[in-house]
This record gives C-alpha cells, sequence and structure tokens, in this order.
C-alpha cells in the first residue's frame, strides 16, 4: 500500500481547493485527484433577480 | 388534514375591529377558537415584522383587520396599511408562502356579524393550506 | 508585549473581505508587526491540519468572512471557535448570509440540478452530483455536504463581535484591528466598524417631504446627485440600514443597498424596510397601491440582498 498525501486547503489563491495524491510503493506518483469543496449555486439564485441588479451580484462571484 | 386546527394570530385595531369582536361576543355570535388576539391601538401598527414572527413562531396566518378607510381614530393610519400590507404579501409570496396566510380587512365596531363572518373563513381557507412549517427547521436552529 | 495570533478564513465567499483587509495598503505592514497570521489562503500558506494541532485559545483574534453553506464550512467555523479567543464575524455574509444566502430563496436540489445538468455548459448526461464520499481505486475521497439552508456564523458557533459590509470599508477595518491590538473593545456581541444610527445620518443629500408616485429602477433615471434618492423614487436602503460605510453608493449616485445591515434593535431588515416603504407611498386606493407595487421589480430579493440567512421567513426551506 502506497501513501496519501493530502493538501487542505490550497492557499495562495481565489477560492476553495483541495489535492489528493497517492503514491505507489516506490513512492512514485499514482493518481492525482484535486477537488473543490465549494458550490454556492449563483446559476440558480440570480434567476428572478432584476437584470440590473446582476452586475453587482455577480461581482460577488470572486472579488479577489 | 382533517383534524389539523390552525393557529391564528389576529392583529386587531382598537378603535373598530377589536370593537367588531366584542360586539361579536356580546352577540354570542358563533366562530371558530382559532383565533388569538391582539389588540393593537391602530392597523398601522402592525410592523410586518410582527407578521413574519408570528409565522416564524408557529403561526399558520395572520389577520389584520383595521377601521374602514377614511375611518381611522388617527386619521391615516389605516392608509399606511393599506400600503404596507399587499408589498408585504408581494414578498411572501417570493419567500414562498402562500399569499392567503395573511388577511387584510376592514371592520367597523358595528359589524360583529362580519367579524365572525371573516374568522370562520379565513380559518377554513388556512386549514386547507395546512400548517406553515414544512420541515420544522427553527430561525437559527439546526444545522442543514 | 508579545504577538497576538491572527487568523482569517473565508467560508462561502466571494475573497473580497479578503481584499479589503489588503486595501488598508502599507498599514498591513504595521498588522504583521504586532501579529503573526497563523491562517490566512488567500495570502499565506497555513493548513487545516496546523490549526487542528493547536490548543485552545491559542488564536488571539480570529476574522472569519463568508456564509455557512456547506458541512466543511461547518467543521471550520467550529474549529476556529475552539481555538480562538474572539470571534469576529467579517463582512455581510458571515454577519447574515451576504449575496450566497439568496440562495435560500431556492430549493436545495433545484440549485444543484442548474449547475451540474441544465447550464448551457455543462455535458453530464448520466445526471452526476456530487458525492460526499467517492469510492476510487486509491481509497476513498470526500466532499463537503451541500446544506439545505445558507446561514450566517453565529447560527453555528458563538461569535464575539460583528463587523457588517459587503465588504467592510478599509478605514473601518484599520479602526477594528487598532481596537482588538490596544485591547478597547466594546462589550461582547456588539457591532464593531458602523454606527448606530441609519446610512441617512450620514447622508449629505438635501431630504425634503418623502411622497412616491412611482418607483424607479436604477437604469429608468438618472438621479439628481443632490436630492434624497428615495425622494426620486430610487429604493434606497438608508433608512433601514447602519451608517459607517461613508455612504460610498450613494456618492456614486446609486441607492444604498443594505449591506452594512439592519440598525441597533431590528431583527429583520426587510421588513422594517416594508414599513417604511409603505408610508412614503403618495396612493391612496387599492389599485393605485397596485399599479405602484408594479414598478418595484424584485421586493424580497431587494430589501433581503444581504440579509436572507437572518430573515425571519426562512424563504423555500422553511
Amino acid at each position: 500500500m502506497g501513501r496519501r498525501i493530502t493538501i487542505d486547503p490550497i492557499t495562495r489563491l481565489e477560492g476553495h481547493g483541495k489535492i489528493e495524491i497517492f503514491l505507489d510503493d516506490a513512492g512514485a506518483v499514482e493518481n492525482v485527484y484535486f477537488q473543490i469543496p465549494e458550490l454556492r449555486g449563483f446559476e440558480k439564485f440570480c434567476e428572478g433577480r432584476p437584470v440590473e441588479e446582476l452586475p453587482r451580484i455577480v461581482s460577488r462571484i470572486c472579488g479577489v | 388534514m382533517e383534524n389539523f386546527e390552525p393557529k391564528i394570530i389576529g392583529f386587531l385595531c382598537n378603535w373598530c375591529s377589536y370593537a367588531g369582536a366584542d360586539l361579536a361576543g356580546v352577540g354570542r355570535m358563533q366562530y371558530p377558537s382559532n383565533l388569538r388576539v391582539i389588540r393593537v391601538m391602530c392597523s398601522g401598527r402592525v410592523d410586518p415584522t410582527f407578521v413574519f414572527k408570528a409565522l416564524s413562531e408557529g403561526a399558520d396566518g395572520v389577520l389584520i383587520a383595521g377601521c374602514h378607510p377614511g375611518d381611522c381614530h388617527y386619521t391615516d393610519g389605516n392608509y399606511n396599511t393599506l400600503k404596507r400590507i399587499p408589498l408585504m404579501l408581494k414578498v411572501l409570496e417570493q419567500f414562498g408562502v402562500e399569499k392567503e396566510r395573511v388577511r387584510m380587512e376592514w371592520i367597523s365596531a358595528a359589524e360583529g356579524s362580519i367579524f365572525a363572518g371573516v374568522v370562520k373563513e379565513f380559518t377554513e381557507t388556512v386549514r386547507k393550506l395546512g400548517p406553515y412549517k414544512r420541515n420544522g427547521l427553527e430561525r437559527g436552529g439546526k444545522v442543514g | 508585549m508579545a504577538k497576538l495570533n491572527l487568523a482569517l478564513y473565508w467560508a462561502s465567499s466571494c475573497g473580497g473581505c479578503d481584499v479589503a483587509v489588503l486595501d488598508v495598503n502599507e498599514k498591513i505592514l504595521d498588522i504583521a508587526a504586532v501579529a503573526d497570521i497563523v491562517l490566512w489562503p488567500v495570502a499565506v500558506d497555513g493548513k487545516y491540519a496546523d490549526i487542528e494541532a493547536m490548543e485552545p485559545g491559542t488564536i488571539d483574534v480570529c476574522l472569519f468572512n463568508g456564509a455557512v453553506r456547506n458541512s466543511e464550512n461547518e467543521h471550520i467555523a467550529m474549529l476556529l471557535r475552539e481555538k480562538s479567543k474572539v470571534m469576529v464575524a467579517f463582512g455581510s455574509c458571515a454577519v447574515s448570509g451576504g449575496i450566497p444566502a439568496l440562495a435560500n430563496f431556492k430549493e436545495r436540489d433545484e440549485v444543484l440540478k442548474r449547475v451540474f445538468m441544465e447550464t448551457p455548459s455543462t455535458v453530464n448526461p448520466e445526471g452526476v452530483l456530487p458525492l460526499t464520499r467517492c469510492e476510487v481505486p486509491e481509497g476513498t475521497l470526500s466532499l463537503p455536504e451541500f446544506y439545505k439552508y445558507v446561514h450566517c456564523l453565529d447560527q453555528v458557533v458563538e461569535v464575539d463581535y460583528y463587523v457588517p459590509g459587503c465588504p467592510p470599508t478599509p478605514q473601518r477595518i484599520w479602526d477594528v484591528v487598532q481596537a482588538i491590538v490596544s485591547g478597547n473593545l466594546p462589550p461582547r456581541g456588539a457591532t464593531v466598524g458602523a454606527t448606530e444610527k441609519s446610512l441617512c445620518d450620514e447622508c449629505k443629500r438635501i431630504k425634503q417631504n418623502k411622497k412616491v408616485k412611482r418607483f424607479y429602477r436604477v437604469h429608468e433615471i438618472i438621479p439628481d446627485p443632490e436630492r434624497c434618492l428615495l425622494e426620486q423614487g430610487l429604493l434606497c436602503m438608508g433608512p433601514v440600514t447602519r451608517g459607517g460605510c461613508g455612504a460610498q453608493c450613494i456618492s456614486a449616485n446609486m441607492p444604498c443597498r443594505g449591506c452594512y445591515g439592519p440598525l441597533p434593535g431590528v431583527i429583520d431588515q426587510g421588513a422594517k424596510y416594508i414599513s417604511s416603504i409603505g408610508s412614503i407611498m403618495d396612493v391612496q386606493s387599492p389599485e393605485e397601491v397596485e399599479s405602484l407595487l408594479e414598478t418595484i421589480a424584485d421586493p424580497a430579493g431587494t430589501f433581503y440582498r444581504f440579509g436572507m440567512s437572518t430573515a425571519l421567513l426562512r424563504g423555500a426551506n422553511r
């Protein structure tokens, strides 16, 4: 059984991220999973908002 | 849902509707006991916060009753009600609350039978709608 | 004096609050001189495991921004609460839900369906949705649970201070930092970095009689820059919103959007606004009221733009 390295959270970027690295017995990288644990759902909750409001709502997707 | 007894909060204005309710009582008119009355000095005193708080803390319907337009003891208090409540109903609908749960009525001190009729009808409307709370999540309560 | 341990964290947020902290400009160096930053994902390295290894109370002050949208946000909020002496809800999302909490108008499953199945740029014929646990050949992967409801910070942990704003203004942030460093903090539970009076109190515009015959959307008129915006029919949240932001939106000839939250003693900002709007409408008959209300595009979304988590009505998930 190889090793597992978890990098959580990924820092110095905008947003949330997590990396799972799986190493084999020899210590070489076998597989890597990049995960984004964050969801807010702008796609849905912008529905029903006035159109002139959207530039001011979607600017909160990323404030960096 | 037949056994469901709705809880209804009634905000009645001191000068007309509360007196109307009194008249209904004195006249021994029958109406459902689902209504819990809160006397306010004017229907214009009913802040939407009261209505939202009532619903969020267990009421299934809210009745707001005041003097007929033009009859307000404070000249124009009920005109504020007349403007606020429709706006509040729009907001309620956007929150997914059936607007039939909140009813605004003008009932004078002489209209005891109208009061009894309104309470009867409103209780049945709310009974049909069922309980306000769907999944029982309290404000600031359980996370999920 | 020993250096303070400072943590800044973002939960369900946009990063704007973190950038607002950086907007204190060169004063950030003064912060670094008096405090060690133990966690600040946007700017410095620091892992959850490091925080977990700390003794309770190691962190002097935690500035927590962002709403609590999923189980990871909640877990980190609880973790930071345990390790911090002072927990600050920083920015509108942490204070009252903010923009992400607009999702409380929608059902949880509808949000997931829209995002992962229906958006035009999505190809997902099998309808795969994120799982909290997923078995892969190498082991088990996990993702946080997406909650039904967007919470604000004090709905999941005890909060000591509130700093409202979307984002809080750099000047106010600096005031808060100075209060922390000097130990000159108000009683627990206080809102800091905002005034106790409404925005109207610091708005310089000429205010006369508030009588509105119709409401306008912001693109429909160019308002007089000297006169009260509400009197001109623009839905300005000033009367029900705390001051302290310096009336920035007003200075740009745009109505207040209410991000500094309700005034002291008010439990529901939107309900209060309905009350105040109702009394300035210059109409009498029910028909006139109805047609005047037609000119308000999205009442609930406007009145609760930053406050859905603290709204008395719980939206689609009541």
